[in-house]
């Protein structure tokens, strides 16, 4: 049995899926500060036989909250003599432009514990100052006086030559084997010394908690007598052991949310899409991400606690490029100053929650919008709900200032909190250059059933799928998922200058990296697949366009295969190309997917009729044409299959809604997805 | 939608406004990917957005806050060229980078303004303003610290028409390609911001196409007076009153000031009136500012002190006045060279900054550097003999304020969302090694909150004639501290030869020659303090000690306080009894 766990916000979501075939799915409450509790108590709730967990996947939010709760460990910093002060310069930009009291981020190690060495390299990696190896020692003596729990490396150009730090972490294993310590070079491999050692620093930070964590967690299921294999879920959306999780924790600092995006692409190889927009919406934030050809598209563009009003921290980690936004079932909707109507970025969160859960929430949100329109029935909630005090707040607060009834504000909310996704679901699509008709939009999390016909249509897409267990589709992908690497280097050539064995030695360097780490993971030769990208530019060029390339050994044709291939990528993305400008790489980066053997997805029988599906008729609130609609609403578990639903109508199933508008249709297909055509054309 | 209900229904507008807000974003973004040069791609020298037909703002997209506002004044400056005399047709794009008209700053900074027609009728303009790493003028990089006229700053561009209906004017791009030290990185920039303009138009297009022009151009209005609204709202929060203060702009590069500068902020329920008159009539050197840089100066500091959140459109600055002499040094006119009108720019933000401070500190702070810091050094590199070029800011100390230390290492204000250029990149493209980039620590800037640090950076010249023009403006007064907080210090450099020579302190220098393992050691300022020191908490000092950013000396007379070197345990002294 192969089961799958991850940890939430407010929910700790577990789906399995037994050697027949067969998916079934158990939700607990998540347990801070022990999370692990959680894990177990939802393997609890779900009644399955323990010792017959042959393979184990977890999502888990303990990297990222350490990081954002600032729980991490005391932290030391070793680095290049002169350059101490990197952490705290950090790039100096300001987002909040006009803010002359900005608060810089600090830095997540005070300055005592950033320590200099005398060392030096240059760009090429040559030694230009030796390592000093006593100054090193005497570091860390400090370090252990001041009890200091984690250490990081990072000295300039180490992306090139990596030895001063391995040096520097022989040393420190010697005098001192039980510290945690990350060396820069080990955690990412790019250029630009800030984003390097800020990388470092909080891999470091994190790695005394990580290990705990997947320590106690590993007790645990131990404790059970399950002999399974288990793997925790990387941002890269592929999986790694919990031993390799331990070494480079900073890679699970996306561990639950890009399972989804993941789990929308194996979904579409299953369902034949190879080209889909994954789209998430949760309780505070919806995320998109863009799927081409199959291929989910990883980044080291990543940051946290980045705003348009904060600079946030760069982590240099490969993580699947999500576009997120503060609006989610439980965003508030608000009245600026001047009057305009606004929804979100706060959210009522999960205590109080919005009105409609009775909790003491006080201001109107888009689910109480959702509830008020009919598109959410009372129903649906696990609590009491008083209509009458979602209707009162939605009028004092937002109706009344418009003039207008609460229905009519209601359906304002949601158009706004649709506008706003709008946005981000333009941002990875028609911005990169993409039309949305070329793409089928997969939608799952608490809300995303809900919004999704209406954005797809406004946004051109003209297939929706709602997949099977999609309020907790996030595990359901970490179910399908194999482990996975990325190792990107910067290494910096023009193409007008490529040596090819050179090259080829690159390639064949970091591979046979891989092959080691996958060994160490149990993982054959025979079952690792590779993909090969370049980052490339014009020459003069920052900002870099990432272009498959080819496997194996290049030869001069396959060198101006990539170069157009180039061209044609910066001209999707940016709208022109410079054909006669000379081209040049930045960093190369491979994907390595260990394969493993995931379960069979099962075809569904079912013989239902839409009559014993149909579970009510009731009055919703639609735009257009405006006013209220006698709507049919349906049990998805009983829906039967390949048959045609017109809109409007809704599909209900446990903590999700499905809205189809006018002109819309939805069926379910042999697997049990909902398949939605939105009537764009 | 239903018909009737077009211009009741407030959602569409705000939904309509929300895109055109979304355009302005993505202008700016396209710009930033694909442009040749470090100086938009990291330092974010450049701004883009839309305007209405009349060229009032609507939304701009801002990596450097000293442009807010210009782009209006390039579209303002179109209009009264072509648009009065019916010459303005789909596919023109119009060049502009003249100071004294329409472009505002100095004649790196290039505009392109191009008009958006929707079934024949002009409804918008799309707008960007780039710095260009190069535009010809006496001296690599273009823009000087030693330029006694406008013509020795480059090539001017008095709004011409680069694209004519669509059609490229080749001869001018000839021109420019003649004319630059770096056509390939000033083309491809050029290229960049045709695209982003093209991108602008395409979306506005869209919008009409969705949601029909009516619709837009009340989404425009509504816009314009959202922003009048919430900025008159913010503007009736502040004390009414008039506020002086008077200050200086050091020199003009080529050995003429200090130049007194001066003004009365007058803020009634309704306006906030800025009045310089008095100040120092226009100057020899390159530090003059048009009346568009002040413009965009005042513009600055006012959004700082009523809302720095808000999205910026011209509605918000209808509340604004502003009064000054003709031909001063902020409203220079042709021929005053404008080079480095970004310093005295800084000095008027500075001066309204100063005259507040003290009565809504919960809005302002200490002064900060108070210096774009600009560095050009150029040069040969070690190993490819390839000729390079930098042109960067630099980053300093920010004030103190009340609840709140200054922030240390950023760019001054009217840069932005700029970003230095990483140790590694540097060292890898340019023939330097940096033998330091660190906190600097001079005692400075004490107070209840202390001023954010200045910073050293040091490039060792890895070749023989190099070159290093540098504008350390703010080199003699020390940063005002305020409500008892002590001065910070000030921004300088200097030359470590390889001979062992020490030449300095120096503030504005053009083409000083560095020679190889010549040591080029910039510092720059550490803000002012907040509050008298002898209030910040004794634990905090104590703690100050440990990292090193006050000494032990320092803790004790600055501070009252007694710190340990070693356990750094502390004890308060009875000064601060």
């Amino acid at each position: 049995m192969r089961v799958a766990t991850d940890i939430g916000g407010t929910f700790t979501d577990l789906v399995y899926v037994d050697d027949n075939g067969q998916v079934e799915v158990a939700k607990s409450h998540t347990t801070p500060p022990n999370f692990e509790k959680g894990v177990i108590d939802v393997l609890d709730k779900s009644n399955i036989n323990k010792e017959a967990i042959s393979t184990f996947i977890h999502g888990t939010t303990v990297i990222i909250n350490a990081l954002t709760e600032r729980k991490g460990a005391k932290t030391g910093l070793i680095t290049t003599k002169g350059f101490r002060d990197v952490l705290e310069i950090a790039r100096g930009n300001r987002p909040d432009l006009f803010n002359i009291r900005y608060a810089k981020p600090k830095p997540f190690i005070e300055r005592y514990l950033r320590q200099e060495v005398k060392e030096r390299l240059n760009y090429k990696g040559e030694v230009l100052t030796p390592i000093d190896k006593e100054q090193v020692k005497e570091i860390v003596e400090y370090f252990k006086r001041e009890e200091v729990e984690a250490i990081a490396v990072a000295y300039l150009h180490s992306y090139v030559n990596p030895e001063h730090e391995k040096e520097t972490i022989r040393l420190i294993k010697e005098i001192w084997p039980e510290v945690a310590v990350s060396a820069s070079h080990d955690v990412t491999k790019e250029w630009r010394e800030y984003e390097r050692t800020n990388t470092a620093a909080l891999n470091a930070y994190v790695q005394p908690a990580a290990a705990t964590y997947v320590n106690k967690l590993y007790n645990k299921l131990t404790n059970f007598n399950t002999n399974s294999q288990n793997f925790i879920m990387q941002s890269n959306g592929g999986t790694t052991t919990f031993e390799e999780a331990k070494k480079v924790p900073i890679n699970m600092v996306e561990s639950g949310p890009v399972a989804g995006i993941y789990g929308a692409a194996v979904l579409g190889k299953l369902i034949g899409e190879k080209n889909i927009i994954g789209f998430d919406i949760g309780g505070t934030t919806a995320k998109c991400s863009l799927i081409e050809n199959g291929e989910v598209k990883v980044s080291t563009d990543y940051y946290i606690e980045r705003n348009d009003r904060n600079a946030g921290y760069p982590i240099k980690t490969p993580v699947v490029d999500i576009v997120e936004i503060g609006n989610g079932g439980g965003s508030i909707a608000w009245l600026d100053e001047a009057g305009s109507l606004k929804v979100g970025p706060q959210s009522a969160g999960a205590v109080p929650g919005p009105v409609s859960y009775g909790q003491g929430g006080t201001e109107p949100t888009t689910t109480d919008a959702n509830l008020l329109t009919g598109r959410l029935s009372a129903k649906n909630f696990d609590y009491d709900v008083n209509l009458d005090l979602v209707r009162k707040v939605i009028q004092e607060e937002i109706a009344n200032h418009f003039d207008m009834t609460a229905e009519e504000a209601a359906l304002g909310i949601i158009r706004i909190a649709n506008s706003n996704m709008l946005n981000a679901l333009k941002l990875i699509s028609i911005r990169k250059g993409h039309n949305p008709q070329d793409f089928t939009l997969v939608a799952f999390g608490g809300g995303g059933s809900m919004h999704a016909p209406a954005l797809a249509k406004e946004l051109g897409v003209k297939k929706v799928v709602i997949p099977i267990a999609s309020p907790v589709f996030s595990a359901w992908g970490m179910l399908m998922s194999d482990l996975r690497h990325d190792y990107i280097k910067t290494y910096i050539k023009r193409i007008a200058n490529l040596e090819l064995d050179e090259m080829m030695a690159q390639w064949n360097e970091i591979e046979g990296e891989a092959y080691q780490q996958f060994g160490d993971e149990g993982i054959q030769n025979e079952d690792v697949v590779f993909n090969r990208f370049a980052d490339m530019r014009y020459l003069g060029q920052e900002h870099t366009v990432k272009v498959p390339v080819p496997d194996g050994n290049w030869t001069e044709d396959d060198v101006q295969e990539i170069v157009g291939k180039f061209h044609h990528l910066h001209e999707q993305n940016y709208t022109f190309r410079l054909d006669n400008s000379e081209t040049e790489i930045v960093n190369i980066h491979v994907t390595a997917l260990g394969k493993v053997k995931k379960p069979m997805i099962n075809r569904i029988e079912r013989q239902t009729t839409l009559e014993d599906a149909k579970t009510e008729t009731r009055n919703v609130y639609f735009e257009n044409p405006k006013g209220w609609v006698q709507t049919d609403v349906y049990q998805r578990e009983l829906l039967p299959i390949n048959e045609i639903i017109q809109g409007p109508s809704i599909v209900e199933e446990k903590a999700a809604v499905t809205v189809i508008y006018e002109g819309q249709t939805l069926k379910v297909d042999d697997y049990g997805n909902l398949i939605i055509e939105t009537g764009a054309r | 939608m239903l018909l009737n209900e077009t211009k009741a229904d407030p959602f569409t507008l705000e939904i309509v406004k929300d895109s055109l807000l979304a355009t302005g974003d993505e202008m700016f973004i396209a710009l930033a990917k694909t442009s040749m040069s470090p100086i938009i791609y990291e330092v974010l020298d450049y701004a883009s957005g839309l305007t209405d037909a009349k060229g009032q703002l609507l939304t701009q997209g801002n990596g450097v806050t000293g442009f807010i506002g210009m782009l209006s004044f390039m579209v303002k400056q179109t209009l009264k060229k072509y648009g009065e005399k019916g010459e303005l047709k789909p596919g023109d794009i119009i060049i502009v980078n003249d100071p004294y008209g329409g472009g505002g700053s100095h004649l790196s900074d290039v505009g392109l303004v191009m008009p958006i027609f929707y079934d024949g009728e002009l409804i918008a303009f799309s707008a960007n303003k780039a710095h260009w790493t190069e535009v010809g003028g006496k001296d690599p990089g273009s823009f000087t610290n030693d330029s006694t006229d406008i013509f020795q700053e480059g090539l001017q561009f008095p709004s011409i028409k680069l694209y004519d209906a669509g059609q490229l004017n080749e001869g001018l791009v000839e021109i420019i390609r003649a004319n630059v030290r770096f056509p390939d990185l000033s083309l491809g920039d050029m290229w960049a911001q045709v695209a982003a303009l093209k991108t602008g138009e395409k979306r506005v297009k869209e919008i009409c196409e969705k949601y029909g022009k009516e619709m837009i151009l009340a989404a425009i209005n509504n816009q314009l007076d959202h922003g009048e609204t919430i900025s008159r709202q913010e503007l009736s929060k502040l004390p009414n009153g008039t506020y002086k203060a008077d200050g200086f702009v050091e020199t003009d590069g080529i050995g003429n000031g200090p130049f007194p500068i001066q003004v009365e902020v007058t803020i009634t329920d309704d306006e906030f009136v800025c009045d310089f008159k008095g100040s120092s009539p226009q100057v020899p050197g390159s530090v003059n500012c048009s009346f568009t840089g002040l413009a965009s100066a005042v513009r600055t500091i006012f959004l700082a002190i009523t809302n720095p959140d808000q999205n910026v459109n011209d509605g918000v600055f209808r509340p604004l006045k502003i009064i000054v002499d003709e031909k001063s040094i902020m409203s220079a006119e042709r021929p005053a060279p404008t080079s480095n009108y970004f310093e005295t720019m800084l000095g008027c933000t500075d001066l309204i900054w100063k005259a507040l401070a003290p009565h809504i500190p919960h809005r302002l702070a200490a002064a900060h550097l108070l210096s774009v810091c600009s560095v050009t050094l150029s040069g040969s590199h070690q190993d490819t003999d390839e000729p390079f070029l930098i042109v960067e800011p630099s980053v300093g100390g920010w004030g103190g304020a009340d609840g709140k230390d200054g922030a240390s290492g950023q760019f001054c204000i009217l840069d932005g969302e700029t970003y230095n250029v990483p140790v590694e990149v540097a060292e890898t493209r340019y023939g330097v090694m940096l033998d330091e980039y660190s906190l600097r620590i001079d005692g400075t800037g004490a107070g209840e909150y202390i001023g954010g640090k200045g910073v050293i950076r040091s490039y060792r010249a890895l070749t023989d004639g190099q070159a290093a023009t540098i504008t350390y403006g703010r080199n003699q007064y020390r940063l005002w501290g305020t409500g008892g907080g002590l001065e910070g210090s000030v921004n300088e450099f200097y030359i470590h030869k390889s001979s062992g020579e020490v030449d300095g302190p120096h503030g504005v220098y053009p083409r000083y020659a560095l020679q190889k393992n010549d040591v080029l050691k910039l510092m720059t300022a550490t803000g002012g303090g907040y509050g008298d020191p002898l209030k910040r908490p004794a634990e905090q000092v104590a703690r100050d000690v440990k990292n090193e950013y006050y000494t032990v000396e320092e803790a004790k007379t600055l501070f009252g306080v007694e710190v340990n070197p070693t356990t750094f345990s502390y004890q308060e002294l009875a000064v601060r009894k």
